[in-house]
């Protein structure tokens, strides 16, 4: 049997994370040392804290229920207790015991702390890509933003829409650009948990870039009209919240926000 | 590379000029010839009919959906009709926006769309 350590530390990352690293068995004995260092912890004053795991042996249903008193606890000051990198065997008896339903667990600490930067500081993710202007780069493009929306906790509708924006941003981005093709087309995304913004900038043929302001004006434009041309621009529109084409640069820049909805 | 769709033929019983063409991946700008010179040797073969299954078509953009659209116009000036069928929701709210749904002829399954023949 390996006893109980229990070891609390700031996160070097996130200051204003605590860490507490458990080793060895949390059984019932493990109630009383985990109540102590828990009180010497709220005189820290700070309540986002993960527990990793990764070292931890056993865990009895006291400890459990000590656990959830503190996360509780910390609840209703606003913060929250999570654990991290248990292993699958105890991970399943937790889960018998309900308290899956609980806490929130995480396959490792690295994991934990960006759940929190994207939890609890609602920080965004910045991704950008570039590309040739060749329209069969669109489809692995496409299905990767789309995979990242998923990955991000958004919805199999809203992500099939993300999906289609940037399918039909890009393919308008390889059909509308410069002939010579020497320069990539550029995906910039900005994610949080409320919306996606993305941006696709490109180098257009200034022989068709008439025809596309006009496209474009007729597009953002209000009146209701049945899409002959620009069949492209007009899903964009539909299926985002706001869609912005700018003309001024050098290249062409098409930026939409679409908002969570899911 | 072309994204993935296949096509799969099958024959409707007592009707010598129509086919169900199940579309099965992605369409969009990077297939869409292939599934035009697909379609077209069929108008062309005589089967001027056509019942389209997208029961497993994942998804559609606006360059399949013009090409869909010139399915339907084709199909009807040689007599016939190109008929979709199994629409799963997310590829039916792209046609919906771009204000298709009055010019292709949908139904809920293949037996509907076979029975409207």
């Amino acid at each position: 049997m390996e006893p109980l350590k229990i070891e609390i530390k700031k996160s070097e990352l996130r200051p204003d994370v605590s860490i507490w690293h458990f080793s060895g068995e949390l059984d019932s004995a493990s109630v009383e040392p985990i109540n102590k260092n828990f009180n010497k912890f709220l005189q820290g004053k700070q309540f986002y804290a993960i527990a990793e795991m990764s070292k931890v042996t056993h865990i009895s249903s006291s400890a459990v229920g000590e656990l959830m008193g503190c996360r509780q606890v910390l609840n209703e000051k606003g913060g929250d207790l999570v654990i991290a990198g248990l292993n699958l065997d105890i991970k399943t008896k937790l889960n018998q015991l309900g308290a899956t339903k609980i806490f929130k667990f995480h396959n490792d600490l690295r994991t934990a702390l960006n759940a929190y930067t994207w939890n609890v500081e609602q920080k965004s993710e910045n991704v950008w890509l570039s590309f040739p202007p060749e329209l069969t780069f669109v489809p692995p493009v496409r299905q990767f933003v789309s995979r990242i929306a998923r990955q991000k906790g958004y919805g199999q509708r809203d992500s099939f829409r993300i999906e289609t924006i940037v399918d039909e941003a890009c393919n308008n981005a390889v059909e509308h650009g410069a002939p010579d093709k020497l320069r990539d087309i550029e995906l910039f995304l900005k994610i949080d948990r409320t919306k996606l913004e993305i941006e696709v900038v490109n180098l257009s043929d200034p022989k068709k870039i008439d025809s596309l302001k006009a496209i474009s004006k007729s597009i953002l434009g209000t009146e209701e009209k049945k899409f002959e041309r620009g069949r492209g621009l007009a899903l964009i529109k539909m299926l985002s919240n706001d869609l912005a084409i700018d003309f001024s640069g050098k290249g062409t820049t098409v930026h939409v926000t679409k908002l969570r909805e899911e | 590379m072309e994204s993935q769709i296949e096509l799969e033929y099958e024959d409707i019983k007592g009707k010598t000029n129509a086919k169900k063409v199940r579309f099965i991946g992605d369409l969009d700008a990077t297939n869409v010839e292939t599934i035009l010179e697909k379609i077209c040797n069929l108008f062309t073969d005589g089967f001027i009919n056509i019942v389209a299954d997208f029961k497993n078509l994942r998804y559609v953009n606006s360059t399949g959906l013009g090409i869909l659209l010139h399915f339907s116009k084709s199909a009807k000036e040689k007599g016939g009709s190109f008929k979709i069928a199994n629409v799963n929701e997310n590829v039916y709210e792209i046609i919906e926006i771009i204000g298709a749904t009055s010019l292709l002829e949908i139904y809920d399954d293949v037996d509907e769309a076979v029975g409207a023949l």
